[in-house]
């Protein structure tokens, strides 16, 4: 027992001797040597530290809206009066939450400062995480193709969530129930309940690129409708498999370019939701975080007023006013989010200012291949002034040769700061620069931003 | 004259995983804006179709289970894919396609998937997996492109291609099949950095993606003139376009390939 309580105590102390490590030589972020330290010296570390916080825990995995799914789960849980924590500052490998869970933990290593955990928790990593936290709640948000130069497969992907469900014990899982690989986990643990969409929603997409294959037999799915990607009410005609009965939906949305609207149904409520995001898969992920919030008890008052007052994840989609000229931050790493990101560009008929910052780096996916299964199409008609930048620059100017623009009203600027200020020289007062970066371009341009002091640096 | 040309794209549901309908869009728009008219026709799984129609084939990569799946199929149009490919059919095979169309992919467990033999070549799955940006030198292939189509690519002066690999399956090249390019940046076939990919008649098969023909015009104008002078039996040049925004795109993917790192997982 002795010997269990004092290597807590010293992986503490090692991740804190890390953090002033990272503090005093101002190298990196922070957010993972911490981990790293503790982790070498207790590879347990983050079941014990779990363990201490009294409300249990919170996994958010999937593709695409982890981090504004436990975003609004935190913001709704926190409204409602609790001490939430949770791994916002990037990170989502066993490292990076083994780091915040000890910067959470007093020094001696007796108390855990939050009686709530959210942890956003990587594809990949699930399986480590499971063997070591039994949680209340794992919500699944879809899985789409990622970068796939990292881990292979989005099948493989899958049964590594699935092999994390089979460990939990006393959990309750949320599925999307819209995605047909996301539901077919159920076959690794039963006790699951689905949230999806019910609604005449018709994407201007054609997704030819995501599967949509019947999970159990390989003939072709019928969608109807289909919201995006392979996202939808589904059906096989060859083997009958269709999709679950949902516990949670949303009915009746409605869109501008910068919020959406719809109607929550779950088994103890029915409400309007608002939020201050765009499009449907923002919707997704607030269908996800009102179905926990509202299996928790949370008073429906609360969630309304949380997702109402709720701004997008960090560089997620962002909003920034520069003088009397507004940016608009949206993230884009996968073809179908950059498609979904497009297509809320059009929910208004105005002509808009675009960026698209296009970098190889390994956070980005270092293979760009990915934008030839990106709809730009779809916005050929939706712009006033368009410019290309970032590393692979190039292939984006490409990309958008041969889905038809006119690549003489394009400008290409590969140096992400020259193109930040010549995009923005041609912005009307009052009008807004849509940005579309990938993971380090979004860094390289909110670091020039802070730079001019009208953004947080990364270490807020 | 008016001119078509009919793309069969093999299992687009399940074998098109990285970027490769950016290959078709590349096919289409250069012939689109030549006033060349062209079809695709997409082939499944269980489709029964007539490949003496096809002008060129392609296939792409899939995952496992996609390619799994279309293993099987695909033996029952092999025979004729072969005959065609024999005729001089001209066909692009990516990655998870390349190695469908040798004799067979032995998985890690040691389980073969029989391929359909158009390649004198064999893949087998190894736990690293080869990924980055690639340069090859096709230079050997460009004296038979001039010669049969009177297209002069040296003009142009790229004498290679380039693309992105990710694979962890590493094909052998049996002694007397050429390959497809010679590594100047990345691996290729496996971890030896030497050759890249195979060709047969006119039939290539490669381990590059990124999308591969959109920033290499050179490499989709040879495919397009093939098909148009096997159909029609005449040997013209294209009217030339113009591929600044290509050869750009060419030149980023290449210095990338010298300057960002490679990864083998």
């Amino acid at each position: 027992m002795y010997n269990i309580i004092m290597r807590k105590f010293i992986a503490i102390v090692a991740a804190e001797f890390a953090r002033a490590l990272v503090m005093i030589t101002k190298k990196g972020s922070g957010s993972a040597l911490p981990g790293v330290f503790a982790q070498k010296v207790d590879p347990k570390i983050i079941g014990k530290l779990a363990k201490m916080i009294k409300g249990g825990v919170i996994i958010v995995t999937g593709t695409n809206g982890k981090t504004t799914t436990a975003k609004m789960i935190a913001s709704i849980l926190e409204t409602a009066g609790h001490r939430v924590i949770y791994n916002f500052s990037g990170s989502n490998l066993s490292r990076g939450i083994a780091s915040f869970l000890v910067q959470k933990t007093s020094f001696w290593g007796t108390r855990i400062d939050g009686d709530i955990g959210i942890f956003e928790v990587d594809e990949a990593t699930m399986p480590e995480i499971l063997s070591m936290v039994q949680p209340k709640y794992i919500v699944v948000t879809n899985l789409f193709r990622d970068q796939l130069d990292r881990y292979g497969e989005v099948d493989k992907t899958a049964a590594l969530i699935g092999k994390a469900l089979a460990m939990a014990k006393d959990t309750t899982i949320l599925l999307n129930g819209d995605d047909p690989l996301v539901a077919s986990l159920s076959s690794y643990n039963s006790k699951v309940q689905y949230f999806g969409v019910n609604d005449k929603y018709q994407t201007l997409s054609k997704g030819a690129i995501d599967s949509r294959n019947c999970i159990s037999c390989g003939h072709e799915l019928t969608f109807s409708p289909r919201y995006y990607g392979h996202l939808g009410n589904y059906k096989c005609s060859n083997c009958g498999l269709s999709r679950p009965n949902l516990d949670y939906s949303i009915t009746d949305m409605s869109f501008t370019v910068e919020s959406s609207k719809a109607t929550f149904n779950a088994p103890n409520m029915k409400t309007d939701i608002s939020i201050s995001l765009p499009g449907l898969y923002n919707l997704y992920n607030a269908l996800a975080a009102a179905s926990i919030a509202s299996d928790y008890g949370i008073p429906e008052t609360t969630i309304i007023t949380a997702l109402l007052k709720l701004s997008a994840a960090f560089g997620r989609m962002e909003k920034i006013k520069i003088g009397e000229k507004n940016i608009y931050l949206m993230l884009v790493k996968n073809p179908t989010g950059f498609t979904q990101t497009i297509e809320t560009l059009t929910f208004d008929k105005d002509k808009k200012n675009i960026l698209i910052a296009l970098n190889d780096n390994f956070a980005d996916g270092t293979d760009v291949s990915w934008i030839w299964d990106a709809e730009v199409e779809i916005i050929n008609n939706y712009y006033s002034n368009f410019t290309v930048s970032g590393i692979r620059g190039d292939d984006m100017l490409l990309r958008l040769k041969y889905a038809d623009f006119d690549t003489a009203k394009i400008t290409k600027e590969l140096d992400l700061k020259k193109a930040l200020e010549s995009a923005l020289k041609k912005v009307d007062d009052g009008e807004t620069l849509y940005i579309l970066p990938t993971y380090t371009a979004m860094l390289e341009i909110r670091k020039n931003l802070a730079n001019q002091g009208l953004v947080k640096g990364y270490l807020e | 004259m008016a001119r078509k040309i009919t793309i069969y794209h093999l299992y687009p549901n399940n074998m098109n995983l990285y970027g490769d309908l950016g290959n078709i869009t590349a096919l289409e728009k250069r012939c689109l804006w030549r006033g060349i008219e062209t079809e695709v026709v997409n082939v499944n799984v269980g489709d029964t179709v007539d490949f003496s129609k096809a002008d060129i084939l392609f296939m792409g990569g899939g995952q496992d289970t996609g390619q799994k799946i279309v293993a099987s199929d695909l033996q029952e149009k092999g025979q004729a894919i072969r005959e065609q490919i024999q005729g001089g059919l001209s066909a692009l095979l990516v990655c998870g396609g390349f190695q469908l169309f040798g004799h067979y992919f032995k998985t890690l467990e040691g389980n073969q998937i029989k391929g359909i033999s158009v390649f004198d070549a064999y893949t087998i799955a190894s736990n690293r997996r080869l990924i980055g940006n690639v340069v090859t030198d096709i230079t050997h292939n460009l004296a038979d492109w001039k010669i049969e189509y009177g297209f002069d690519v040296t003009e142009k002066n790229i004498t290679t291609l380039t693309g992105f690999e990710n694979h962890s399956g590493q094909t052998h090249l049996n002694p007397g099949l050429l390959p497809f390019g010679y590594i100047i940046e990345g691996y290729g076939n496996d971890s030896n950095k030497q050759y890249e990919g195979a060709r047969f008649k006119n039939a290539y098969g490669t381990y590059l993606h990124g999308s591969l023909l959109p920033k290499n015009p050179h490499l989709t104008d040879h495919f397009i003139m093939a098909a148009i002078a096997r159909r029609y039996g005449v040997k013209e040049a294209l009217a030339p376009l113009d591929d600044t925004i290509e050869l750009e795109a060419h030149q980023a993917s290449t210095t990338r390939a010298k300057t960002a790192k490679t990864v083998s997982l």
